[in-house]
């Protein structure tokens, strides 16, 4: 090859590789303190997909997705292959792993602020892949064809018709079909077997690019020249580790709770059946079952929980502030916290009330006194151990000279209080809307506001009693001074 | 001979006997799920084992003498447990 041949072939070589960056190092080392398992979350739910997979291929050899035979191929796979109940217990069991896995990775990349420049659009590619999981985890639900499982997912389709005609239809042709089990069936298998890996792996592939030329988010406050480790074979090794451990408790559990297939689907059968959909769609089943949202409030309750995941969606052009530090976001970390406590509220309320609908006052009283009583407790215990955002350094030292657990325990009680005052002020005045004014609702409704009035005047005073301690009061008023003197 | 070897050729000790009885399986029974399962979470668990010693040792660091055996014997007790299942 002559000189002139090499360098036009160099030219040509260099030309891709500026687009394509082929020479760019695929698999850069990661930082030394990505060594912990918070950071692998991700992976992990990348290794359930896998297991997923690889469960999920050899129940295809056995499975026919037809309503006459799709329960009976599950039963055979239940009874008649070797291992098959174990294989779908596996199955099972991992889906649940994954969803969980995959909220996990989403909420603590919320608490340290993973979605802030330039990463705003890993997260709304882990966002879209969230939808698929939960995707994989409703179209699964339907394939074996038991009550359990039609009936819900009758329940969640029969919400498609809630939505606006234009979404409605658009929803029903690609999920449904063009009308009747067998089509439905149809739908839902190749949704879950062929579309939605596939759409999964192209999005892993994007967040993937993304991660490669972004790099592992460093945790706030970390030195940027923190030793660096390669990724084969230490971390390798290390994920490995770490698959090794969550296949082996995928294992163990499937053999100590293994699976047992519900009763075949009837429509006889469904009659009698209370619908109740699998534990991760339990929260939007809950919120769905609150009176005033059943027959014409559906549209705003699917509105409120579309609200919700938008906001979520849109988390980075949200949380714009340029501090990543938990301590620094008081704000965001509480209606983090909050959001997590009323899922599981929700959840665990909806798997204890099957089929019941939630009186309006009761609900408020529940959820709200749970965002009141987290909130209230998350805000609290930021002043007290961080004693906020701008601390100073005359502030710092008395911050923690303060009595932090009889201030946390007085916060705790007034907040609870609180919750109650609330819950029974809004019970009252629904009371009062839907079977007019009597004695005891308006002597209930008089006292809970006095209740109110007292727990805001209570917590008014301990914040101005916690900053004339931190030094942090600029001006004294008169009022609470004569309240405080006597424990100062 | 180093602790640290003797330790590591346990574990592995403990994970061929782990495969040599996956392999001894009559895959044509159904019963023997529980045993299958058994026997792979311990071959995965020793395995795991294995890289966490590989890669503190590898990095300098101390290993836990203590935690890998105790780790073992309940790998041991586990394996031994998948026996008493038909």
């Amino acid at each position: 090859m002559t000189a002139e041949n090499r360098s036009t072939l160099s030219r040509l070589l260099k030309w891709f590789d500026t687009r394509l960056g082929l020479s760019y190092p695929l698999l850069r080392p990661v930082p030394a303190y990505a060594i912990s398992p918070f950071y692998w979350l991700g992976a992990l739910t990348v290794v359930a997909f896998i297991i997923q997979g690889v469960s999920g291929v050899i129940m295809l050899l056995y499975y026919v997705p037809s309503p006459g035979a799709a329960f009976t191929s599950t039963q055979y796979i239940f009874d008649r292959v070797y291992y098959g109940r174990f294989l779908e217990t596996v199955h099972l069991y991992t889906a649940y792993a994954m969803i969980m896995l995959a909220f996990m990775h989403m909420m603590r990349g919320y608490f340290v602020s993973v979605h802030k420049k330039p990463r705003e659009l890993m997260w709304i590619v882990g966002m879209f892949m969230g939808f698929v999981t939960l995707g994989f985890g409703f179209t699964g639900y339907l394939l074996p064809w038991t009550v359990v499982s039609k009936s819900a997912t009758d329940v969640g389709i029969g919400m498609i018709d809630a939505l606006p005609p234009q979404i409605s239809s658009l929803i029903s042709f690609l999920v449904v079909g063009a009308g009747g089990d067998a089509t439905e069936l149809l739908r839902f298998y190749d949704l879950h077997v062929i579309v939605l890996p596939a759409v999964l792996l192209v999005l892993l592939t994007a967040k993937m690019y993304m991660l490669e030329t972004h790099g592992i988010s460093e945790p706030p406050g970390s030195k940027k020249d923190a030793g660096q480790i390669p990724i084969f074979p230490d971390v390798t090794i290390y994920l490995l580790e770490l698959a090794a451990m969550f296949g082996a408790a995928m294992l163990l559990v499937s053999v100590i709770f293994p699976l047992n297939l519900p009763p075949h689907y009837t429509p006889e059968l469904a009659s009698q059946w209370i619908p109740q959909p699998d534990w991760y769609f339990l929260w939007i089943y809950q919120i769905l079952k609150i009176s005033v949202f059943e027959g014409l409030g559906l549209p705003i309750a699917l509105g409120i929980v579309t609200f919700v995941f938008i906001l979520i969606f849109l988390l980075p052009f949200i949380d714009r502030g340029s501090s990543r530090s938990i301590a620094q976001r008081p704000i965001f970390v509480t209606l983090g916290l909050i959001f997590i406590g009323e899922i599981i509220v929700l959840a665990y309320w909806g798997l204890k009330t099957p089929g019941q609908t939630i009186p309006l006052e009761e609900a408020s009283l529940v959820l709200g006194g749970t965002a009141i009583l987290i909130g209230s407790i998350v805000l609290g215990a930021f002043r007290f151990f961080t004693g906020g955002p701008k601390r100073t350094s005359s502030a710092k030292t008395t911050t923690h000279s303060l009595n932090t657990f009889g201030a946390t325990a007085a916060f705790v009680i007034i907040v609870s209080f609180g919750a109650l005052a609330i819950g029974t002020s809004l019970s009252s005045i629904v009371q009062i809307i839907l079977n007019g004014a009597d004695l005891i609702s308006v002597t209930r409704l008089i006292m809970a506001m006095i209740g109110l009035a007292c727990t805001i005047m209570a917590s008014l005073t301990l914040l101005y009693m916690l900053d004339r301690r931190t030094g942090r009061l600029r001006t004294k008023i008169a009022f609470f001074e004569r309240i405080v003197r006597p424990w100062t | 001979m180093d602790l640290n070897k003797l330790l590591v050729s346990l574990l592995i000790c403990l994970q061929c006997v782990s495969m040599i009885f996956l392999w001894t399986l009559d895959a044509t029974n159904v019963v023997s799920e529980v045993k299958f399962a058994v026997f792979l979470a311990v071959d995965l668990l020793s395995f795991a084992m294995v890289a966490y010693g590989y890669r503190k040792l590898r990095g300098g660091q101390l290993l836990s003498h203590i935690w890998i055996l105790l780790g073992s014997l309940g790998l041991v007790v586990l394996l031994f447990s998948g026996l008493l299942f038909p």
